[in-house]
């Protein structure tokens, strides 16, 4: 892609992405509803892609170990826009709040990772992630001026940070 | 509630939702919720290499409170 191309890249359509945002909303209230589980449903667009944040949950049933309910549930949320809108979609879901938390503390894992790395001029491998938080881990050993790769196969992918 | 939780979550991702029906059985170790759809949706519901059918079953267990149940994906003509 030449300079031009990229300085031409369209703004995201926030109008598309509030629609995938209600469209997400109501999949998601519906299981609520069905479940019985309170919660309220808050919708944002971040950059070019839609949020969708359940607050005010009890209980953690819907996040599970290591996030794997909630990334299923967005998964399924995701194809519940496409097959409206016919266009995939790269909604997030958020659930009490996990993902802010996950991401806090990805951060550090990365930024540590990093320190470790500086220190010993050795490649480090971390665990296995979903590509949701590699891509915090790779930004925060960015942040720290090192560089990492993903290698590994889904769902066992994982970062390696890489000694400068 | 399971049945109607993984009906939603179903007639949400396919072409035919009015094709979508959720029966519950008994067996010895927990339940069997299946679900039949129609059979342009199939694919669908199972998703690449699985896909879908296990993000289906993962929400509906994280919902079952620690029982056991099994959920499985049958084409609507399917005879049994």
């Amino acid at each position: 892609m030449t300079e031009a191309e990229e300085s031409v890249k369209p703004a995201p359509d926030v109008a598309a992405l509030e629609q995938e945002g209600e469209i997400a909303a109501d999949y998601v209230e519906g299981l609520l509803d069905i479940a019985d589980i309170d919660g309220d449903i808050d919708m944002d667009v971040e950059g070019d892609r839609a949020v969708v944040s359940v607050v005010g949950v009890k209980g953690s049933d819907l996040v599970g170990p290591g996030g794997e309910v909630l990334e299923a549930l967005q998964e399924l949320t995701r194809l519940a826009v496409h097959r409206q809108t016919g266009e995939r979609s790269r909604l997030m879901l958020d659930i009490g709040g996990y993902r802010e938390r996950r991401r806090a503390e990805l951060t550090k894992i990365g930024a540590a990772a990093a320190d470790d790395v500086k220190r010993s001029g050795e490649p480090k491998a971390l665990q296995a992630m979903t590509p949701f938080e590699r891509k915090i881990v790779h930004d925060a050993v960015a942040a720290a001026g090192l560089r990492s790769e993903s290698e590994g196969e889904e769902p066992r992918r994982f970062v390696v940070v890489l000694p400068a | 509630m399971l049945e109607e939780a993984l009906e939603h979550l179903v007639k949400g991702i396919v072409e035919h939702p009015d094709d979508v029906r959720v029966r519950a059985r008994r067996i010895r170790t927990g339940r069997v919720l299946e679900v039949r759809v129609h059979p342009d949706d199939l694919g669908k519901v199972i998703g690449r290499g699985g896909r879908t059918a296990k993000a289906l079953r993962t929400v509906i267990n994280a919902l079952a409170d620690g029982k056991y149940v099994r959920v499985d994906l049958v084409d609507l003509n399917e005879a049994r």
